[in-house]
Order: structure tokens, then sequence, then C-alpha cells
């Protein structure tokens, strides 16, 4: 912890001097946020919260978000993708400056984003939270055109209709294929939601179909409670390959709608890849995503620890124990907000506890949940050892049914404190 | 608590509607706004703890913790933080506006 206090200090006082001797005692300062998803928008407002006087922008090219969470029940048909949406209009209302448009390039020494619509901002402190790209070289056969033949619906959004009308076009009888990359990937049990989900669906409108699951992972999180929601609600609909009888998929055929394993072929009448991912691209062009394509911070202040001045939040950032989801990405930026007001004014910020929950619905009516919570330990947020876990397996009465509710209260909750 | 609100921060309580995280706020206590709304929501099935009195919040995490009483995830929760940083985050949430 001295190493990285003292690192923190280091960097503040080398680059950071002017900013500094600036904002000291008035609170002000500037702070470009670059994406408006959980992480970025949750900052730029916690910000201006925080500091009123403080300069925040926050760069995103989408007027409306398109949120992952509850995307699963829109393929199952039990929401609609206008009860995904969000405007930044919460976010304005805060005092954030809302520049519209993409940022193309950082300048880490000349504290500058260069935008895609020519401007060019300066920032004393700048926050990332891109989220996620597809990395299209590391799963031979999926490119971008293959992606409007095999959808992977792990951005929400026209991803997320197609798959959607995919599945509605599909004969009864059909067979629906999924696949689950190896970790690190965006929402843990995402995958896992959905195979629950779009058996409920199949369940009602082609109760003849099946759901294959071929999965680059022997384990997978909150595992035995999917697994026994899946024998209980959806018996002999869901196979779950794992990696070691041969659920790894090595290449995909877009015309054939085929899977590739080492083992065999899977042809799909619906096909859904979930492949590898990566930082949001403007990380690595920043100079934040190491070799793995994920950008390593600090546990404090999720400063990164390749490029000082910049914080990096949510899915892009390696966090230690936490996982890749929107619960994580809201309360990291809370405190990389009050961190970033402690740094403008020259205080170091204190250690934080944060907290993750990821919901997830076997059923619309069927909830389980898993927990943490995290410090920074030896440098890494570590997992408060006794606190956590999944949901009971057994359990009695309407537990399931309560959590579901929990779930959407929890999400109707994350959004507000999102977008305001 | 209030003695080391700092000045440059104190300014943010003046705001009238500004949202309620705080520079304030003890560790821990900007991740319970995650499902415990700072702005209270109609018809939402979590309970709305900003403004509570610090010590019901602090006997209901006890509570929680030990497992006296029946919690989906609140038990799991309460276990990761210890009598003093429970006392920080209630009087915090004590100190919301309802
Ligand atoms: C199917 C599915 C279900 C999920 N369910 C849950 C759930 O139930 N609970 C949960 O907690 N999490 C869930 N998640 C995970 C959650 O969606 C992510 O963890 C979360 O969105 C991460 O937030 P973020 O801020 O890192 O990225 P995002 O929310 O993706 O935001 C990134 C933003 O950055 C913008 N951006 C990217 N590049 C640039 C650029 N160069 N310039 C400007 N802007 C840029 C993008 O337009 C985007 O708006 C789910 C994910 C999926 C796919
Ligand atoms: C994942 C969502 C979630 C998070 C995060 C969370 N809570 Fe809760 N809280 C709940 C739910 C749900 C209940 C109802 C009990 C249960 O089922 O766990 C609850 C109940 C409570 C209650 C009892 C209120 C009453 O009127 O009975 C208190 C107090 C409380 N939480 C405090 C906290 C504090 C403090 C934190 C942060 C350290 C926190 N909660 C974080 C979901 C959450």
């Amino acid at each position: 912890m001295a190493t990285r206090r003292a690192l923190l200090k280091g960097a503040a006082a080398l680059s950071f001097a002017p900013a500094i001797a600036m904002a000291q005692g008035t609170g002000a300062g500037r702070v470009v946020v670059i994406g408006g998803g959980f992480g970025g928008a949750t900052a730029a407002r916690t910000l201006k919260a925080l500091a009123p006087r403080l300069d925040v922008t926050l760069v995103e090219p989408n007027a409306v978000y398109t949120s992952c969470p509850y995307s699963n029940g829109v393929l199952a048909a039990v929401r609609e993708m206008s009860q995904q949406q969000f405007r930044y209009d919460g976010v304005r209302r805060a005092g954030v400056t809302v520049a519209q448009t993409s940022a193309t390039a950082v300048d880490a020494s000349a504290r500058t984003v260069t935008l895609a619509d020519g401007n060019r901002l300066s920032w004393d402190r700048l926050v990332m939270s891109p989220g996620i790209d597809i990395n299209w070289t590391a799963l031979p056969g999926y490119d971008e055109a293959a992606a409007q033949k095999m959808p992977h619906a792990w951005k929400a959004g026209a991803q997320t209709v197609l798959l959607r009308r995919q599945l509605q076009a599909m004969d009864d009888g059909g067979l629906v294929v999924m696949s689950a990359p190896a970790n690190p990937y965006r929402c843990p049990p995402g995958p896992y939601e959905r195979a629950s989900l779009i058996a409920y669906w199949l369940k009602t409108w082609k109760p003849k179909s099946k759901l294959l699951l071929l999965d680059a992972k022997d384990a997978f999180s909150k595992q035995r409670l999917f697994q026994n929601a899946w024998t209980q609600e959806y018996p002999g609909m869901i196979e779950w390959v794992p990696l070691s009888k041969g659920g790894a998929v090595t290449s995909v055929d877009p015309s054939a709608l085929t899977f590739v394993t080492d083992f065999a072929r899977h042809k799909a009448a619906v096909a859904n890849v979930i492949p590898p991912q990566k930082a949001g691209a403007i990380a690595a062009l920043a100079g934040v995503a190491d070799r793995t394509g994920w950008c390593p911070v600090e546990p404090v202040a999720f400063e990164s620890t390749l490029r000082p001045g910049i914080h990096v939040l949510g899915d892009a950032a390696v966090m230690g124990a936490m996982p890749k989801s929107a619960f994580a990405a809201n309360a990291q930026a809370k405190v990389c907000a009050a961190a970033i007001v402690d740094l403008l004014a020259g205080r170091t910020p204190v250690d934080p506890i944060l907290i993750n929950t990821c919901y997830s619905l076997v059923a619309p009516d069927y909830g389980i949940s898993v927990a943490g919570v995290y410090r920074p330990d030896k440098g890494v947020l570590a997992e408060v050892p006794g606190a956590g876990g999944v949901s009971p397996l057994d359990v009695v009465g309407g537990y399931r049914g309560q959590e579901a509710l929990y779930a959407d209260s929890w999400f109707r909750t994350i959004t507000g404190e999102t977008f305001g | 608590m209030r003695l080391w609100l700092l000045p440059v921060l104190a300014c943010v309580f003046a705001q009238a509607g500004a949202p309620a995280w705080a520079a304030d706020a003890p560790p821990g206590a900007s991740s319970c706004t995650g499902c415990h709304a700072s702005v209270k929501i109609a018809d939402s099935v979590i309970p709305h703890i900003a403004g509570r009195k610090a010590a019901e919040i602090v006997a209901a995490m006890g509570a929680y913790r030990s497992g006296a009483w029946p919690s989906s995830v609140m038990g799991r929760i309460a276990k990761g933080f210890d009598d003093r940083q429970t006392a920080a985050i209630a009087a915090w949430f004590a100190a919301r506006p309802e």
C-alpha cells in the first residue's frame, strides 16, 4: 500500500502540479469522461455532485444508451427495447457538458482528447469507461459480417433485435446454438441467464426446440443454481457442453450457421456467438490497455498503471476479483469520482470498499444472485473473506420469486443512479 | 461525520436537488446506493434507507450479519463490514434526506 500511495503522490506531484495549484481550495479543474455507460455516466454526474465547480465533459456518440442488463428479457419477449433505453437529459441536468461524438485519440502527456467532430478537449484528469469491443481476430470466421448472421447481442441494440427476430422466425423443433467465451468477459453469468430465458421462451412458443450451449470453460458463475433450475424448469431442453467435453469453439462458418470444435461441427437454426472481448478500442489508442487487451489500474482511484492521470472504470479495466458488471461499473465510478475530487485538491484518497451484486433471471419470476464485497489488498481489489456468495441452493416458498422482484427494483435503481 | 466535511465539498449540500452521493461517504456507502436508491423510487421492493435512524440501520446490519434476521442478499453483504465501518455507513445514511 505504501508503494501505491507513493506512486499516486508521485504522479500527482510530477505531472499534475499545475492542475493541483489551480484546483486547490477552489474545487475547480477539468475532467473529461469518455463513454456514457454505467461507469462513465455515473462518474460524470457524481463528479458534478461532489464538486460543482469542476468542469466535466462526457464524450458519448449515442444520444440514447441501450442497457445490456435485462436485454436477455427482450430476447424472451418479456420486455421491449424501449424499456432498455436511457437518454442523457439527467446527466445534462447535473451540470455535465455532453459532447455527442466519439473520442478518437488521447494524448496522455499533453493531457488532451481529440474528438471525431474535430474538437480537442484538455483535462486535468481523464476518466475512461468505454466498455468492451468484440475481439474480431480471436475467433476464426467471426467478423463483423458474420455477426449479421450469427449475432453476438453482447452490445445491446440492433444486435439484440436481430437475435430476437431470428428466434421468432425459427421453426418449432429448431436447434439454438450458443457459444460462451473463456474468462474474462462482460457479465460472467450473462450467457447462462440468456440460455435460461431463451429456453423459457422456447418452452411456450417452440416447445419441440432445444438449446445447445458450447462453453470454453469448465465452470461458471452460479453454476449449480442455474443447472438445478434448468433441470426443474426446462427438463431436457438445455445441453451445456463444457471445455473438457469439447465445448471450446475453434471457428465458426457463418454461411452454414455452424460452430466448429475440436470434436464436432454443430449446425444451428439460430446461432448466438458470445465472442472473446477486449477493452473498448479507444483504451488501446490511449495506451492504457496492456497485451491482454484490458486495462490495469491501481485499486483506490482506478488510475491506470500505464498512464498516470487517466482513470479506467468498468468492463475495460482489470479490477482484481470484481467481475465486469453494470453494478460494479456504477460502484467503481462513485469511488473514482470521490478520489478524483481528493486528488485535484491535493488530498490522498482513502482505501475504498466496494460491493458487487449480479442478479440473473432464470425465468421472469425466478431470480438468483451472486454478491461480493471488495477492498484493496496487495495492490488489487480482493474479496473480503467471509462475505458474499450465491443464493442458497435449497429454498422454500416464494424465495426465487422474491429475488426476481428485487432484481426488477435493482434495475430501476441502477439506471436511475446512473442516468438521473 | 460533519466535522470532516471539507469546505470545498460542503457547498454540495447547499445545492438543491443534488444527488445524494457525497464526498464524506465512508468506505462502502456509495455501493449501497446501487440497490438502495438515493432518491426514493415509487413501489421499489428494496427498502429505502436514506434518512433512517442510524441505530435502526446498525441493528438491521447486525441482525443480517448474525443471521438473526433472514434475508436474501443482506446477510452476504453485511458480513463484509465490521462494527466501526457499519456505524459510519449508518450515520451517513441517517444524515441523507429521506
Ligand atoms: C446480455 C447482458 C446482460 C447483462 N446483465 C447484467 C446484469 O444483470 N447486471 C449487471 O450488473 N451487469 C450486466 N451486464 C453487464 C453490463 O452491461 C456491463 O458490465 C456494463 O455495461 C459496463 O459498463 P461500462 O461503463 O464499462 O461500459 P458500457 O455500459 O458498455 O458503456 C460504454 C460506453 O462507452 C461509449 N464509448 C465507447 N468507445 C467510445 C469512444 N471512443 N468515445 C466515446 N464514447 C465511447 C459507448 O458508446 C458506451 O455508451 C450484462 C451484459 C450483457 C451483455
Ligand atoms: C444487491 C442489492 C443490495 C445492496 C448492494 C445493499 N442492499 Fe440493503 N437490502 C437489500 C434487500 C433486497 C433488502 C431486504 C432484505 C434482503 O432480502 O436481503 C435490504 C435491506 C436492508 C436494510 C433493512 C431495511 C428495512 O427497512 O428493513 C438495511 C438497513 C440495509 N439493507 C442496509 C444496507 C447497507 C448499509 C448497504 C451497503 C453496505 C446495503 N444495504 C446494500 C438489497 C441491497
